[in-house]
């Protein structure tokens, strides 16, 4: 039996020790925390240092920035609204490619393909994902746009353009509205908005995807196979069962990848043509505000610096709700997983 | 409420007052979210003892081992309501150090778990924490752990190896040593065997026997053959209740209670 | 009763093939890319890229872009891994199920695809600005600048990791290590982080793998640079940046060497990603 005052300067030792702890576990925590709040900051920093950069031009223009369709550094007039129509249809012809092929993959991979298949082909998809935009970009200007003006191009100018090489309208220019505006153009080269959303598709596919195939597979096995029981076919589980079980999500992988779609630069700069002037055809040069930054920040000063500034504010608003809808979205599916 | 204290019964008394008490337990609620888990527990866990808690699951007896040490309170919204006390002092006590009560009432669990480090560090990692010894030091104190958790001569040769390499029942041999090492007063053993096989178990309750002459035991078991088998008092548990505490051999041939005898002979749980 | 069947069978089998045929469609994309990249990069690739610098032109090479590469992606890797694992660990540790914790779990994933080039915007507003008006231009945009604004990117990819990983840890661990008296802080350190090590080294080489061909970010960061610079302090040229300079340039030569540094980055990427997975199917072996 040790002595009392042993005892006693141990258990002071043990006191000693606990507060010591404590305040290490304090210190810890304020680390942690001070860290992660670096993630807040980074969003909000980035919000507010472009809406401070642009604000001369928020002020100068005020709503008009908006509608503008002008771009003249010449007289220093700045409008937003070719970059901005650029980055919206670029972004809208891309989902409109990807997400019926994502949908068609997610469904192959995750429903119709052979087990030892899946998996490769998965990974394959998901390389595609990892593969830096540039090399798109660089894909799209020297391999896929001089291809489209040579073999795409003149057949979409030709039957459904109103302005085709040998002057005769085709029946669709003639007779369905629009159709001929957004395929008539004189310009020779590929760069053009409908390449540009092309290139974008090809990027955001494997997003879509593998978000896609990700909640497909969460659909429990029991309500597949369930349908499967009563007769079913492969198309009609898929369709019926697996689709509305997850429609929220695959809404929410959609927004994911518009969300990327908006916020490319490089895929898009090489592509895109580089032209301030707003075209009703698909098939002509635009801009969009990313590769409007991209191509013009450097040089700018002044009022235009201020008005790439507002510009990339906008993009930055635009995409954070664009993106705050998605995880929404896949959220509910998560949700209903937990319970 | 009338069970709990029915379960105090004088022959309770008799077996438990041969010894003085370590740990005792007064009137102990607890809950979570809301649930009323535990109601008033009393109980007197003597001294260098094997007392094992069986029960069907959701009884409350890993809930009821969880609080001797505190461990339940690393989690929100759950909440001990009573006293436990230990040589007399209450650990649920805020202001009992929780360093002071993790050093005399060591834990082993469910599954094996040991540290994502090697054979030798899985032990001297607590004692680091108490304790600051040289490294000749250390290197006996491993030793002895391992000695007495009978798992030395099959590691001896290799130490510095990555815990996980070794078998279940192996590991949890570790996970006794690791306890041990801490030269605690109370060893809490929440279903240490559940996860294994018949074999590594019996080697396991084995150990238990050995370790009884030093420490104070409390097994909460879900396997009645092995409460009879290595323990010296068995409490009964059921929906968050004391039924019955008593001597092992009593309460497997002469239970008190209809219910602890129907637990006993099968006919629920 | 038959025309039914026939019909459904007839969808079936048209929605199955159309399947196929987007999962071909999405390869055949991938195997284009992937093939003028090797074919255009293995073309052009010759010793001078690796031993001259870009000053010299068509006549040169691209090792003053490859170091800048290797310095600015260091910068950021540096920068963004202890505060990412730290801020990983405290939304899985700390802030679980917390409302402030779920809420920047939630805003990290969407700075996880906010648009790159905003975040090199907001670095070039605080540092590129702030250090060109105390130097009184003397230093204005740097390697340093364009590490931060990669740090920024690699940044919700690592706390991401971090989070999930720590979170597959099994609890036992934690009260493992708690019931022998070990303090929080010191578990998650010594035990958890080092459970979760193999997946957080894949959160690392992920965001590795990001930020190696991000280019709109760096432009106006660490804007670029024809001659060899290692001091983080000066403009710095980048591979990424190289290949869009080159790529706008009307010149063939510049061409191939931007195909050349396409490749080059294309091998690191495809490496990097190839090494993470494989450190993440050896984390499975070892989690029980």
């Amino acid at each position: 039996m040790p002595a009392t005052d042993t005892v006693a300067s141990s258990i002071d030792v043990l006191e000693r020790r606990s507060r010591r702890d404590a305040r290490d576990e304090r210190l810890f925590r304020w680390l942690l925390k001070g860290c992660a709040l670096l993630v807040l900051a980074a969003l909000l920093g980035a919000a507010g240092a472009t809406l401070w950069g642009g604000r001369s031009a928020f002020s100068t223009f005020g709503w008009h920035f908006l509608v503008s369709t002008a771009w003249d550094p010449g007289n220093d007039v700045y409008g937003a609204l070719v970059p901005v129509y650029g980055t919206v249809a670029t972004s809208l012809i891309a989902l409109l490619i990807a997400v019926p092929v994502s949908f068609g993959i997610a469904l192959y991979l995750s429903e119709v393909a052979p087990a030892w298949l899946r998996t490769p082909v998965a990974s394959a998809i998901e390389l595609l994902a990892g593969i830096p935009s540039i090399i798109y970009g660089m894909w799209g200007l020297f391999i896929f746009a001089p291809f489209f003006a040579n073999h795409i191009k003149p057949w979409l100018t030709n039957n459904l353009g109103d302005q085709p090489d040998d002057g005769k309208l085709s029946w669709v220019a003639q007779h369905v509205p629009f159709v001929g505006k957004l395929f008539g153009s004189s310009y020779p080269f590929g760069a053009s908005i409908l390449v540009a959303g092309i290139v974008l598709a090809i990027m955001i596919i494997p997003f879509i995807s593998s978000v896609m195939r990700e909640v497909f597979q969460t659909v429990p096995t029991r309500l597949k196979e369930s349908a499967y029981a009563l007769g079913s076919s492969t198309w009609e589980v898929s369709w019926d069962i697996v689709l509305p079980y997850t429609r929220s999500a695959v809404i929410g992988g959609i927004f994911l990848g518009l969300g990327r779609a908006l916020g490319e630069t490089m895929a898009v700069t090489f592509v895109l043509g580089n032209a301030m002037t707003l075209s009703a055809s698909l098939l002509d040069p635009g801009t969009s505000i990313a590769s409007t930054i991209a191509n013009q920040f450097s040089e700018a000063s002044g009022l235009q610096k201020s008005s790439l500034m507002a510009l990339a504010f906008l993009l930055f608003v635009v995409t954070f709700f664009v993106l705050l809808i998605a995880r929404l979205m896949l959220r509910q599916l998560a949700k209903k997983e937990g319970s | 409420m009338t069970d709990s204290a029915l379960a105090m019964n004088p022959a309770q008394v008799a077996a438990t007052s041969a010894v003085a008490p370590k740990l005792t337990v007064r009137d102990l609620h607890f809950y979570y979210n809301g649930f009323h888990a535990l109601k008033g527990i009393n109980m007197d866990i003597p001294e260098k003892k094997v007392t094992s808690i069986i029960g069907p699951s959701g009884c409350g007896k890993s809930t009821l081992l969880r609080i001797f040490n505190r461990i339940y309170a690393i989690y929100p919204k759950l909440e001990a309501r009573g006293e436990v006390t230990l040589d007399g002092e209450n650990v649920l006590d805020p202001g009992y150090s929780m360093n002071r009560l993790r050093g005399k009432v060591g834990m082993v669990f469910q599954k094996p778990v040991p540290f994502p480090m090697t054979i030798f560090e899985n032990v001297a990692y607590g004692i680091r924490h108490h304790e600051k010894l040289s490294k000749a030091d250390m290197t006996i104190r491993v030793e002895q752990a391992l000695r007495s958790a009978a798992l030395w001569d099959e590691v001896k040769d290799k130490l510095k190896q990555n815990a996980l390499g070794l078998s279940g029942g192996q590991q949890q041999r570790l996970c006794i040593a690791r306890a041990i090492a801490l030269k605690p007063e109370v060893l809490l053993l929440d279903e240490p065997t559940s996860a294994l096989d018949p074999i590594a178990t019996s080697r396991i309750e084995q150990l238990v026997e050995e370790l009884k002459s030093q420490f104070t035991i409390v097994i909460v078991t879900h396997n009645m053959q092995q409460a009879a088998r290595c323990s010296d008092l068995t409490a009964f548990m059921y929906m968050g209740e004391l039924i019955e505490f008593d001597g092992t051999e009593k309460i497997f041939t002469k239970p008190g209670k209809k219910q602890t005898e129907d637990y006993i002979t099968g006919r629920f749980g | 009763m038959s025309a039914i069947y026939l019909r459904r069978r007839i969808t079936n089998w048209l929605a199955m093939g159309l399947s196929m045929l987007a999962t071909l469609i999405g390869l055949a994309f991938l195997a284009w890319i992937l093939w003028e990249t090797l074919r255009q990069g293995i073309g052009a690739l010759n010793l001078k890229l690796f031993t001259r610098i870009t000053a010299n032109g068509a006549d040169g090479g691209l090792a003053n872009a490859m170091v800048g590469s290797l310095i600015i992606n260091f910068i950021g890797i540096a920068i963004a891994t202890p505060i990412g694992v730290l801020a990983g660990t405290w939304l899985a540790e700390y802030a679980n199920r917390t409302k402030l914790g779920e809420t920047i779990r939630f805003l990290n994933d969407i700075l996880l695809s906010a648009p790159s080039i905003v975040m090199g915007l907001f670095v070039y507003t605080i540092i590129v600005l702030p250090s060109t008006a105390l130097t009184h231009g003397s230093t204005t945009f740097s390697g340093f600048a364009g590490g931060v604004a990669l740090a920024l990117i690699a940044l919700p990819v690592i706390v991401r990791t971090t989070d999930e990983m720590l979170r597959l840890v099994p609890s036992t661990l934690r009260e493992a290590a708690l019931s022998l008296g070990v303090p929080q802080w010191k578990l998650t350190l010594q035990i958890l982080i080092r459970a979760a090590r193999s997946g957080i080294i894949t959160g690392v080489l992920l965001a590795l793998a990001r930020i190696s061909g991000e280019t709109a970010p760096l432009l106006f960061t660490a804007f670029g640079n024809n001659y060899m610079a290692v001091n983080p302090i000066d403009k710095m040229s980048s591979l990424p940046q190289i290949i869009y300079q080159y790529a706008n340039d009307p010149g063939d030569d510049l061409h191939a060497m931007a195909w050349a540094g396409a490749f080059v980055v294309t091998m690191f990427v495809l490496l990097l990603s190839l090494a993470s997975r494989l450190v993440l199917s050896r984390t499975k072996v070892s989690h029980d």
